[in-house]
């Protein structure tokens, strides 16, 4: 587990990348947090660790699951960045069939995760806003040493 | 020319179930001439509002449910057979919902052979204010709903060149989570809007992001300083925290002085005095009343459709359909939905 501490959504933005380079495909965050918290944020900067154009990722409240192409090591990737904002949570989340979009070759990233109750294994982020105003990110399902050494993964 | 205008009459059927309505109509087209003859929607607002927004799969199965009688009651006492097109909306949207729809399309002219046409659910709402005006192109469009904020130029039918949309949330959905935060429940826009006239929009001083010269929007930032500022509201005593008409008034000016400062420089940067703005969020009163001075500001012409046409509605869908017609742009039965779609 790793704790880390974003002042600005460029660092959360930078925490995601650095995040998204331990990533492989199969790969599933699961992230917790307010409204406001800096979701989206670290979503752009793990899809930007991943090949894709910050500017294509915005909320996807709307649509609940947004595909994108990513590039894994030159080969492309379906990358899911899904929102689960507007469902109710419980079975809700699984009836609309996000198991569809987890594991095999994608890299799946999932807001408010929270509304699925009980995830499945995976990477799960979860941003807190304390004083500061600052963001407190914990990381569970990355260890300190692949955090720390920046050359493993891409 | 792009296209020639065919001289016979069209007969165009409509059909949108990109979100939580499902609509169809039926759009009689005649050279220069447009005409409504049905607009059908069952609108699915009583579902899903104790959800406080829209449930994806709730949807897809009222569709299912809704698609045939609205069809039927769009088409009226015409046949399937006097259609000249089938014009459906394959994105974007909600994958499950507008499978529905493509589907239905799809059967229709297959058992009928009547020519199946694809439309952008962005290029109908672009094309709206077709359907009571005539505006002259180019023009500059802004579409802003629960789904969408985007600005584009657009040079004649087809040609549309899109100069920025949100980095983040759309106006609608800042709208929705806003209400939600302040406990107003689903959906935002109109409880806002209702609100905010009885407050004071200098109240609290909400952040307007510009983001420099840039076309594009961004609406969370907006969102993050309400959710600050409810917290700090907390920490003070209820006789000092600001009224719920205020903070409603005050995050209202935000949005609207944003989409109406990008709208206006965007004029200022093309030299195009005619703009559409689109959308269901184009029916609230705060913005078209801002909308409204800017335009005779700038000297500009406005073109607002009426409500019934901001929000989701097939007859759009059927008119930016007839101008795929006419170039002879249609699909096959191949045909598939697409969550994201960009224009």
């Amino acid at each position: 587990m790793l704790t880390l501490k974003s002042a600005s959504e460029k660092e959360t933005k930078k925490i995601g990348e650095r995040l998204g380079r331990l990533l492989r495909p199969g790969d599933t965050v699961y992230l917790y947090g307010d409204l406001g918290a800096g979701k989206t944020v670290l979503v752009k900067g793990i899809a930007k660790s991943f090949g894709i154009p910050e500017k294509e990722v915005a909320s996807a409240s709307f649509t609940i699951v947004a595909e994108h192409e990513g590039t894994y090591r030159d080969k492309k990737i379906p990358f899911f960045h899904i929102d689960l904002y507007r469902l109710e949570g419980g079975r809700d989340a699984w009836e609309i069939g996000i198991e569809e979009y987890i594991g095999g070759h994608a890299v799946s990233v999932i807001e408010w995760a929270e509304k699925l109750g009980e995830a499945p294994d995976g990477i799960r982020v979860n941003i807190e806003v304390v004083p500061g105003p600052a963001r407190e990110i914990i990381i569970e399902g990355v260890n300190e040493k692949d955090w720390d050494n920046r050359k493993r993964g891409r | 020319m792009a296209y020639s205008r065919t001289p016979e009459p069209v007969l165009i059927l409509g059909i949108d179930t990109s979100c939580d309505d499902t609509s169809a109509a039926l759009l009689g087209l005649d050279g220069g001439r447009t005409d409504v003859i049905s607009s059908a929607i069952s609108s699915q607002f009583e579902i899903h509002k104790k959800y406080g927004g829209i449930v994806p799969e709730l949807a897809s199965r009222r569709h299912i449910e809704m698609i045939w009688p609205v069809v039927e009651e769009a088409l009226g006492d015409k046949k399937p057979e006097d259609l000249s097109a089938i014009s459906v909306c394959i994105g974007p949207g909600l994958i499950g919902s507008l499978l529905v729809g493509v589907s239905f399309a799809k059967a229709i002219s297959y058992s009928t052979g009547i020519p199946l046409i694809a439309v952008n659910h962005l290029e109908g709402h672009l094309l709206s204010a077709f359907l009571e005006h005539t505006p002259e192109f180019p023009f500059i469009a802004l579409v802003v709903s629960g789904g969408h904020t985007s600005l584009f130029k657009a040079d004649g039918f087809g040609r549309y060149t899109g100069l920025g949309r949100t980095r983040d949330d759309a106006a609608g959905e800042a709208y929705d989570k806003t209400a939600k935060l302040l406990g107003l429940g689903y959906p935002g826009g109109p409880k806002i809007d209702a609100l905010a006239r009885e407050g004071n929009p200098k109240a609290i001083p909400f952040p307007r992001a510009y983001l420099g010269g840039s076309f594009d929007f961004s609406f969370s930032g907006l969102k993050t300083s309400v959710v600050n500022f409810l917290r700090e509201q907390e920490t003070i005593p209820e006789s000092s925290r600001a009224g719920l008409n205020d903070i409603a008034a005050s995050f209202q000016a935000a949005v609207i002085d944003v989409l109406a400062r990008k709208a206006e420089r965007t004029m200022i940067k093309t030299g195009i005095r005619r703009l559409v703005v689109a959308g269901g969020v184009a029916s609230n009163s705060a913005l078209k009343e801002k909308m409204s001075r800017m335009a005779v500001k700038r000297d500009a012409e406005l073109f607002i459709p009426s409500p019934k046409y901001c929000t989701d509605n097939a007859a759009m869908i059927a008119f930016a359909g007839y101008h795929h017609y006419l170039n002879g742009e249609f699909a096959g039965l191949d045909l598939n939905a697409k969550a994201y779609l960009p224009l």
